[in-house]
Order: structure tokens, then sequence, then C-alpha cells
């Protein structure tokens, strides 16, 4: 029989090994989502939320990868988005999903560097700092792709994009709880 | 008698949590026993299962310390799909556990995936059909099949590998009382068939009555009772929190026992408790009659 105030020893650390796998599975699944929701959102008032940066933004703040599995994941999203671009340059959501989803793995890894693994709003900030990476990058492409001026670019597309970085912000923010509530209910903790 | 299970001064702690799950847990299961593993909610009972399983502490993380030997061999670096070619386990939420279109293709999922020949995967698919009621289902939708069916097919594609060891987290729970007998009578069976080492999840211990050889209570992560189940049982009996736990027929024995000092026999039915009330009852009457 044990001895209930038997002093505890050492307990040993382990990563659990599900995570090789179980992040591709996450990744899979809320891109798939995004690509639905990307396709059958209205557009209000000329401007729609850019659901792919919302969902791989949950994914990378839910899964925290490692930087190469990052671009993986922002390679992938971006060439999700090029099929039903219609953008004059579809090519472009590759390098700025990329771009965003390197941002926000780096966010999210240096949050829980600054012991701000637990601040509630972290899935906000890094999804509206992920939106304006990407955003950002891909507007920036369009500017010199149809060769605009710079004044355009600065105060016309990218209000536009702070307005969609907000409502992604806000989708990550409140998607992050549930979605992680789902995939990490059997590990008995909070 | 051999063990196929040993833990060793094991502690576990989920990833995420920072209470004990388990907590020096030291005990054998014998090779070839029908062992129940019983205790209140939040016990540790499914964590022992995945303990035994090797999903604890390698696949899901956490922090433990101790050692766990399945089979002669440290679960420390083993694949759960290696461990499960040997030890097959049914979750509670059995139907996670189906993955496949068809009850053909469920049966030879593991198979498959270990690389085994085409023709070896079609016998070992149809007996392990037979061997649990569903023969000739193979080409069955899984939504063909109802609830009963589907669990008797998870127990079949955990047969078909051929394991030593069978672990069942409450598989009756969401049965009615004729499935939960219905079900037990079929890895008794198969127990008996096949020599193969049953450990049971259960806190319905009525249903087990008649097959279980040894027993361990869980109370707070801690091993309350590990022994043969007639040893097992009079030590969970003088334990207010587990006597509950303890077959109807058996608190009622142990009972009787406690009251009239008597000592009465492995009762395992209504019948040996019947036959044990006649036997007390003619000594009764002698006693008068004298």
């Amino acid at each position: 029989m044990n001895e209930k105030n038997k002093p505890v020893p050492q307990l040993i650390e382990v990563e659990p090994m599900q995570e090789g796998y179980r992040w591709v599975a996450i990744t899979a699944m809320l891109l798939a989502i995004g690509i639905i929701l990307h396709t059958v959102s209205p557009n209000v008032g000329g401007v729609t939320p850019n659901w792919t940066i919302a969902m791989y933004s949950i994914v990378i703040n839910l899964t925290r990868p490692k930087l190469t599995q990052a671009i993986g994941i922002g390679f992938i999203a971006g060439l999700t988005l090029v099929p039903s671009s219609k953008s004059a340059f579809p090519l472009g959501n590759v390098a700025s999903e990329l771009a965003g989803a390197t941002v926000c793995c780096l966010l999210v890894r240096a949050m829980f560097s600054a012991g701000l693994g637990e601040w509630k709003l972290r899935p906000f900030v890094t999804g509206f700092l992920a939106t304006m990476t990407s955003g950002g990058l891909f507007t920036f492409i369009l500017k010199l792709v149809l060769g605009l001026p710079l004044h355009v670019w600065i105060f016309v597309m990218l209000p536009v994009v702070a307005v969609v970085g907000l409502l992604n912000g806000l989708i990550t923010f409140f998607l992050y709880a549930p979605v992680r509530k789902l995939f990490y209910v059997q590990e008995g903790g909070k | 008698m051999e063990s196929v299970i040993k833990l060793q001064n094991f502690y576990f702690a989920y990833k995420s949590s920072a209470v004990l799950a388990l907590r020096d847990i030291n005990l054998e299961i014998k090779k070839g026993s029908f062992t129940v593993i019983t205790g209140p909610s939040g016990a540790g009972k499914t964590t022992l299962c995945k303990a035994i399983t090797g999903i604890v502490p390698y696949y899901m993380g956490g922090r433990y310390s101790g050692e766990v030997e399945v089979l002669g061999a440290s679960t420390k670096g083993k694949r759960v799909s290696d461990l499960a070619m040997r030890v097959g386990f049914i979750m509670e939420d059995y139907e996670s556990q189906l993955v496949s279109l068809t009850a053909g293709e469920e049966v030879a999922f593991a198979l498959l995936n270990h690389g085994f020949a085409p023709e070896e995967i079609a016998e070992r698919t149809s007996r392990a059909l037979e061997d649990v009621g569903l023969p000739g289902r193979e080409s069955y939708q899984l939504d063909e099949l109802s609830g009963g069916q589907r669990q008797r097919l998870l127990l079949a594609a955990t047969l078909a590998v051929h394991p030593e060891i069978i672990v069942l987290d409450e598989p009756v729970s969401a049965m009615d009382p004729d499935g939960a007998q219905s079900l037990y009578k079929l890895v008794y069976d198969i127990h008996k068939r096949y020599g193969t080492t049953i450990v049971a999840v259960e806190h319905r211990m009525d249903y087990l009555l008649p097959y279980v050889t040894d027993m361990i209570a869980l109370k707070e992560g801690e091993v309350a009772a590990a022994d043969a189940f007639e040893a097992a049982a009079p030590k969970m009996y003088e334990d207010k929190a587990l006597r509950p736990l303890l077959p109807a027929l058996w608190q009622i024995k142990l009972g009787l026992e406690e009251k009239l000092s008597l000592d009465l026999g492995d009762w395992r039915s209504e019948r040996d408790a019947l036959a044990d009330f006649k036997t007390y009852g003619i000594v009764a009457k002698e006693g008068r009659a004298d």
C-alpha cells in the first residue's frame, strides 16, 4: 500500500510524440475549413475576412510549429488561394502567406519566450499582425505589378488591409479557445 | 505466476496539469489473468490503461517517474503502433477508434499497416469476425451495424492482430445490461479460447463477477488494493469509498461474514450464494435439533 505523504520523486518531462503528426492533421483540417469559408464569405463594403490567414494563425498558435513547418503551412495556404484568386497577380498569395505564417510563427515563439504564452490576447495580436504582414506584402506586390503610386498603397490599400487584419484578429481570438478545446480535450488538463 | 505487465514506482502528471494522475503505482498483472481495474471517477483508471498501452507518457507527453514494463520490456521508446500488435486497447469512446468504411477494412486496417500478406489478412479478418459473432460481414458498411455490433467489430479488429493482452476501458458504459453481459461473455470466451490476458476497467463489477480473477482498486491516483479478487475484495470492503464498487453479491457476502463471523464461499453467482444460505440453513436446523 502506498503512503500518502511519501515524497514525489523528480519527474521527467517528456514531449508528446503525437505532435509529430497531429499538427499536420490540424493544419489540413483548418486550412480546408478556411478555403470553404473563403469561397462562400460575402464581400461587405469591399471588405471580407481572410479566413485562410485566420485559420493558419489559429494553427500556429495552437501547435507552435518550428519555423520550417510554419513556412510549409504558409506555402500550402498560399497555394490554396491561387486558383480562386481574382487579383492581377494570383501567385502573390504564395509569397504573402509565406510571410504571414513566418511572422505569426516568430511572434508566437517570441511571446512564449517573453512569458506571454498564456496572454489571452495572443491569438488576436498574432492574427492581426500576420494579416497585416500578408496583406501588406500582397498589396505591395500588386502595386509593383500594376505600377501604382506609393501613396495609393499607403493611403488606400493599407487601411483596407488593417480593417481585414482587425477582422482576422477577432476571428482568431474567438475561434482559438473552442478549437483548442476540440483538439486537446483528451489531455485531461485545462 | 509470470507477470505480463509490471509498474514500479510509477508517477504521472498530464502535461497541462499540476496534479498527479497516478502516484507511486506498484503492481503486476499476471499472464492469463482476467484483471479488473476499478475505482471512483477520477481515480486514474483510464490513465493506468494508457500507461499499460504506452500512450502515457511517451505518446501524450507529460511528467513521469518510474517504470512500466509490458511483456518483459519497458514501454520507453516504444511506438504505440508497435505495442498495439501485442497489446490491444479498446477505449471507452470506441467510435473514435473506427477508421474505415466497411467491417472488413476495419479489421484488416492494423494488419495492412504492418505489411501482412493479403491471404493472411483475409484469413485473419474472417476468423476474427467469426469469433465476435459477425461472420461474413466483411462488406457491411459501418453504419449498417448497430452500436453493439460496432463494438464487437472493434474487438474483432483487436483480435485479428493476435494480441497477448487486451485492455478494455469501460467498454459497456453506454450499453444496456443485456448488451453489457453479452459483450463480457464474449470477452471471457476469447480469454478462455486463446489464453489472452484481459485487463478491463469497470465500475459496474456485477457484470464481471463470474469472470474476474484479479482486481486492482485505485483511489485518488493510488493503488488501494491489488491482488487476487478474493483477497482484494475484503480490502475494498474496509474502505467506505470503494465498498459500493464491489459486486452487490460480495457486499452482502462480506457484510454477512463481518456481522455473523462466517466464512462464506467464493460467490460468483446467485446460485453460489443460495448454496451457502442453504448450507448454513441446514446447520442452523441441525443446531436446533441438537
